[in-house]
């Protein structure tokens, strides 16, 4: 109690001290881009998706912004939340009246509107047309190449049962309860990046019998434009080609309120940064450019997790935690080798390439057959190849890709964009991902986690009706033609949203959404001798406010849901939070606060909500039950070269639980309070 | 059934048949307990931000009679003193009577950013007396709050009221103090009329929603019109009175089930 009041009079006895002048905009670019992201993550609840690396991917473009004279359509392409349709537009602007002499002329390029402008202003810069790459010289490079050092340390504060001794004096984790990572990054403007990551999760042990220091390592070497190559990448890092149904490590396109944002962006060969202990390669990869054509090549061999017996492996184990014995047999059991080859050709209208990826294990991988995991993969290896296209005629822009794992099973998703007038953008989205087609890099536009066993029409647009405002939308139709986790016979649902947003000044904005979902799920009553499966419904409301004054900004977020499913009583969530974020003038400091609650009646209720973390951490926690949440972030700048962050945060539940979470993670008590800290060092 | 209502009370947070937020909090004089948002008239343990708006000290006393049972009573007082650097306000309030009471007690700050916006807390102290060990016993806990004029007409407001969930202990027991987010909005459709919205969440139960309209004539008589919801649809109406530096409020709501609320405050400003 003494530390939060403590914490509470520090915050406001700053507040009152610093004169509130009068500033254009408090937020930062990172606070921008974290709205950005927010967009994206708002309606999704997928776990596995990697925030962290589309964060750290528009922190460093927001380092080394594009020219907006000399862009290319993959440059552009590369800022995620532009549509292609406004990528196209910025082009044309371009083309049909010259180069950008200011910023200011977005607002005159079809499809941009002034979120979208603020939203992208960070990325991008006027620069001169007739710019030229720069001759690489490793005296350059030594000079002005800048390096970053990271270390973070997150732990909860209350002792969870996993690190309690047992009557024998065991614990059931073999390290502390500190979450630790490290890593050391060189990066000469978008030319040459270099880095090391070390990492440990809370449970894991720094040393153990055969092994001492950290739990996971991983380095990259990147190199962008030297000579004919492109890219040049060794050690770890990510590939995504197309529409990402052969191949995407990283970040893919999904559903969100950004309606007509569905389009993948081949990002081709980036470096990996992350903690995630799963989603990249290790070995080396190469881009080369030949005119209007691109080839590139890569081969990895890394060893991954899985429960291995004698020849065979049944499950990938993808947590990446090592916290005791059983998790440890589990670690680096089995070689991956992958090998892929993809070709690009490039035209101003046409685009069309080939991916082709081919992926070996040293052991038989060979899930269960039973039940919803029947179809999926099983074997040694795998071979898979699709080819994507992309064209445009007039206003119209035509796209997609087909794959086939094996030359057999079949996956394919086919769009249509259009922006008939400025003030209209639609697209419509076709897919079809045969229950067969199970590949491990997959990453594409679907309502599964990836992209198997699944059809359906995506149907967008996006409306500027009126100045100030716009009204986005999605209406989503898909089926399983196969049994899925948790459904246990062919199923299908819809999934519609509606979003109205008004920004009536530069310091107010404010939408409203809706969303209605369908699904069909395992009946929730007795097991049945034959399955039953239900519809369940789950209808959300959001309204929210943002609003900012001088070095001030606030947020306002109200949220309700309700699910219903077949006879049964709908059940009900709600949730309210109050954001504040402060930087005053005087000081190199930035303050976060939010007070939130919640009352979900069950997990169906529950809410994900978005919230301000340090640098690169990405903070989506859920909530059930009913209960308070609050926290304070901060972030302390000492020079240019050392910045601080600090976050405390802490969720009380009233619902009158005595014990949260379960198993090794189980807290005695209502309380779960967490503290994380966070060091940049540059130089 | 004085016995009853008594028991109903005290025990009123875990009852759906009173006001979510429980005797601990005297009520507003607003119309329908809406005052959230309100700038000109800042009451005891309400939004700690409103006080920043006060430009002279000012001096307040209430009296709130709950379903005509003086037993029910809140008695509070309150005092802010303006600063070049942020207001300062202080308010006691004292419920219950010689065999069950509280007793809270509340220093606050609140700094008022060039009238666009203004932040407060608040510092409370509830101590209440538990008749199993024949003693008081308390808690701090703290009171958050913001007021932000987002246009011309419209003020909003959010509080919070023990937003830790801090309880009081005892060896053998614990009261529940009211953990409470609320938000509501300010609409002048004219400098004299004004309807107020406000949403209030006490943790552990029921949503309250409330809606209020005020109109002030001749810059001296106010009329108030509202109600609440809770369970209930409680309906709600006062009225106020300037003269001088005084100002005197009364309300009245009527609980379908439990009967009559008086709300009565009177506040001197020194100008």
């Amino acid at each position: 109690m003494k530390l939060k009041l403590r914490v509470i009079i520090l915050v406001f006895a700053l507040a009152f001290l610093s004169f509130a002048k009068a500033q254009d905009n408090a937020s930062t670019i990172e606070q921008q881009i974290a709205t950005i992201v927010e967009n994206f993550v708002a309606e999704n609840e997928d776990e596995s998706i990697d925030f962290e690396s589309l964060y750290d991917e528009l922190i460093q473009m927001a380092q080394h912004p594009v020219n907006l004279n000399i862009a290319t359509q993959e440059n552009l392409e590369a800022i995620p939340f532009l549509t292609n349709v406004q990528v196209e537009n910025i082009l044309y602007y371009r083309y049909r009246f010259g180069t950008f002499n200011t910023i200011y002329e977005l607002q005159l390029v079809d499809g941009l509107d002034m979120t979208d402008i603020r939203n992208v202003l960070p990325f991008i810069f006027v620069g001169k047309a007739d710019e030229k790459p720069e001759k690489l010289y490793f005296s350059d490079v030594v000079k002005y190449g800048k390096n970053t050092l990271l270390l973070r340390l997150d732990r909860t504060i209350e002792q969870k049962a996993g690190y309690i001794a047992d009557a024998d004096g065991e614990k059931a984790y073999l390290g502390d309860q500190f979450y630790n990572y490290l890593k050391y990054r060189f990066k000469y403007r978008n030319r040459i990046s270099a880095g090391f990551t070390a990492e440990k999760d809370a449970g894991e042990t720094f040393v153990r019998k055969g092994h001492i220091g950290y739990d996971f390592y991983s380095f990259h070497i990147l190199a962008n434009n030297i000579g004919k190559f492109k890219t040049i990448a060794l050690g770890d890092y990510r590939v995504s080609f197309g529409q990402g149904l052969v191949l995407s490590s990283g970040f893919g396109a999904m559903k969100s309120s950004m309606a007509t944002n569905v389009v993948a962006h081949s990002a081709g060969i980036k470096a990996f940064t992350s903690t995630d202990e799963n989603n990249f390669f290790r070995g080396a990869a190469a881009t080369a450019g030949f005119g209007k054509f691109e080839v590139s090549a890569f081969y990895s061999n890394k060893n991954i997790d899985a429960a291995k017996e004698e020849d065979s492996f049944a499950t990938f184990y993808k947590t990446g935690l090592h916290r005791n014995e059983s998790e440890l047999l589990k670690k680096h059991t089995i070689n991956q080798q992958i090998a892929g080859f993809h070709t690009v050709f490039n035209s101003l209208y046409f685009r069309v390439g080939i991916t082709s990826v081919y992926t070996a294990f040293n052991a038989d991988y060979l899930p269960e057959t039973s039940g919803y995991k029947f179809n999926y993969f099983s074997g040694r290896s795998q071979w898979n190849t699709g080819v994507y296209y992309r064209t445009r005629f007039e206003k119209i822009n035509i796209f997609g890709e087909t794959a086939a794992l094996s030359f057999r099973h079949l996956a394919t998703i086919n769009g249509i964009s259009v922006s008939p007038v400025s003030q209209i953008s639609l697209v419509a989205l076709m897919r079809y991902y045969s229950e067969k087609y199970d590949v491990f890099y997959a990453t594409a536009f679907s309502e599964n986690t990836r992209p198997n066993n699944e059809s359906g029409i995506y149907l967008g647009a996006e409306i500027h009706p009126f100045r100030r405002w716009k009204i986005s939308a999605f209406a989503d139709s898909y089926r399983f033609p196969w049994m899925k986790y948790q459904t246990d016979a062919p199923s299908f649902g819809n999934d519609y949203l509606l979003q109205i947003d008004y920004v009536p000044s530069r310091y107010v904005s404010m939408y409203i959404r809706m969303r209605a979902k369908d699904r069909m799920q395992n009946s929730s009553s007795a097991r049945q001798a034959t399955p039953i499966v239900e519809f369940q419904n789950k209808k959300s409301l959001r309204y929210e406010l943002k609003y900012a004054s001088g070095n001030f900004s606030f947020k306002n977020t109200i949220e309700a849901n309700a699910v219903g499913k077949f006879g049964e009583k709908w059940t009900y969530g709600f949730t309210a939070l109050q954001d504040m974020s402060y930087k005053p003038v005087s000081l190199p400091l930035t303050i976060n606060l939010r007070y939130h609650f919640f009352e979900a009646e069950n997990y169906d209720n529950r809410f994900s909500l978005y919230e301000n973390d340090v640098l690169y951490a990405f903070s989506i926690p859920m909530f059930y039950g009913r209960g308070s949440r609050y926290y304070i972030n901060l972030k302390y700048e000492i020079g240019r070269k050392l910045a601080l962050w600090l976050k405390l945060s802490q969720t009380v539940y009233a619902d009158n639980r005595e014990e949260i979470s379960s198993g090794h993670e189980k807290i005695i008590g209502n309380r779960k309070t967490d503290l994380r800290f966070m060091l940049q060092y540059e130089f | 059934m004085r016995q009853f209502l008594l028991l109903m009370v005290l025990f009123g947070q875990f009852s759906v048949a009173i006001s979510q937020i429980s005797v601990v909090v005297p009520r507003s004089p607003n119309a329908a307990d809406a005052a959230v948002a309100d700038r000109k008239m800042w009451t005891s343990f309400g939004n700690p931000a409103n006080f920043a708006f006060a430009k002279s000290l000012e001096a307040g006393i209430e009296y709130q009679n709950r379903f005509m049972l003086k037993e029910l009573a809140f008695r509070s007082a309150n005092f802010v003193l303006p600063t070049q650097l942020v207001n300062i306000a202080a308010q006691a309030s004292y419920f219950g009577y010689a065999q069950y009471n509280e007793i809270l007690a509340g220093i606050g700050f609140s700094r008022n950013f060039s009238d666009k916006f203004s932040i407060g807390v608040q510092f409370d102290y509830l101590s209440a007396f538990f008749a199993a060990q024949n003693q008081y016993r308390g808690a701090l806990f703290p009171q958050v709050g913001l007021n932000f004029q987002l246009s011309k007409n419209i003020h909003l407001g959010f509080s919070t009221f023990n937003p830790f969930q801090t309880n009081i202990r005892s060896e053998y027991s614990e009261k529940r103090i009211p953990s409470v987010f609320s938000l509501g909005a300010d609409f002048y459709f004219s400098p004299d009329v004004v309807a107020r919205l406000q949403g209030d969440k006490e943790i552990s139960s029921n949503f309250r929603f409330a809606a209020g309209v005020e109109y002030t004539m001749l810059n001296t008589l106010t009329l108030k019109v509202g109600a609440q919801y809770l369970q209930y649809i409680i309906p709600d109406i006062g009225f106020g009175v300037k003269f001088s530096n005084f100002s005197f409020t009364l309300n009245g709501e009527m609980h379908p089930a439990l009967g009559l609320v008086t709300a009565a405050a009177l506040k001197y400003r020194f100008l």
